[in-house]
């Protein structure tokens, strides 16, 4: 039976378990370079740079994840905060890496077309409002969670969320439901 | 209803945009990159401190003539009256306590921070 986030924090706090922590990556990797890899625009290279100084972080101060919020939602924090340095840093982050979407691209879900225009939609979104978008309805992150780790107050979430959903609606218009 | 369906489909859209990534040795080198274990560290640590204090003792006990010093010093002792060797004592005993309680006192505070 695979255990649980907080057993393998717990051995992770008790005996400095290098293996707990590696299972806990592996848990978590996915989501967390999706949400970077939307954040830098498309940059795999980026974002997985940006993943990897997420989870060490993580390792370096798991001894102040008190348990109060999911575990997942605490590295979504660490991640968040690791690209807002990093964007400081850069000032301007590098544009879509078209190779990589190229290579995502799965014929048997999406129209690629399609895909690539939701890609491109939402990078168009400022960064406060894909931010929100991403976490809430790509990863499923409530609201509530959204806020803690955007560090912003609930109801501009809410808000952020809203008009990033309008504006997709809008740009993606011809795309809609027939 | 157009608004509600246009609403449904661009979330599904959005969460099909999400796909799995796969590992492709990612956590193998976020583990490369962890620091060391702290028992290892600790291990480290001792072992460190054991070969300064045998080498600062060889040293020592080199340079003060094979330890003679022990000796007078210890002859030296026994030669003072034996209340001046009790206030000692009771002073040095008193210092202990009081720094070992303050160091208690500090760390339960660190620790309830």
């Amino acid at each position: 039976m695979p255990l649980s986030d907080a057993d393998l924090v717990a051995r992770v706090l008790l005996d400095d378990d290098h293996h707990a922590f590696a299972e806990l990556v592996r848990n978590h990797q996915s989501p967390i370079r999706g949400l970077l890899r939307q954040l830098t625009r498309g940059d795999a290279a980026l974002a997985d740079d940006l993943g990897q100084e997420t989870f060490v972080r993580a390792y370096k101060n798991i001894r102040s994840f008190r348990g109060e919020a999911k575990f997942s939602t605490w590295l979504y924090r660490i991640a968040y905060n690791c690209f807002r340095e990093e964007a400081r840093k850069r000032k301007e982050l590098v544009g879509i890496d078209e190779a990589q979407l190229e290579a995502q691209v799965d014929p048997n879900t999406v129209d690629p077309a399609l895909r690539q225009d939701l890609m491109q939609a939402l990078q168009l979104l400022p960064l406060h409002e894909r931010s929100a978008i991403v976490l809430c309805c790509q990863n499923g992150l409530s609201h509530d969670e959204a806020s803690r780790v955007l560090d912003i107050p609930l109801g501009t979430v809410k808000t952020n969320v809203l008009r990033g959903r309008e504006k997709l609606k809008k740009m993606l218009a011809a795309w809609g439901p027939n | 209803m157009d608004e509600q369906l246009q609403g449904d489909w661009l979330d599904a859209r959005l969460r099909e945009e999400a796909p799995y990534l796969d590992d492709n040795g990612f956590t193998a080198r976020v583990v490369q990159q962890l620091p060391a274990r702290r028992s290892q560290r600790r291990s480290f640590r001792a072992l460190l401190l054991f070969c300064i204090t045998l080498l600062a003792s060889t040293i020592t006990y080199v340079v003060s003539g094979g330890g003679k010093f022990l000796a007078t010093g210890m002859s030296d002792l026994l030669a003072q009256p034996i209340w001046l060797l009790m206030i000692t004592a009771a002073l040095v005993s008193v210092i202990g306590t009081s720094v070992a309680t303050l160091a208690a006192v500090a760390k339960l505070r660190a620790e309830r921070q």
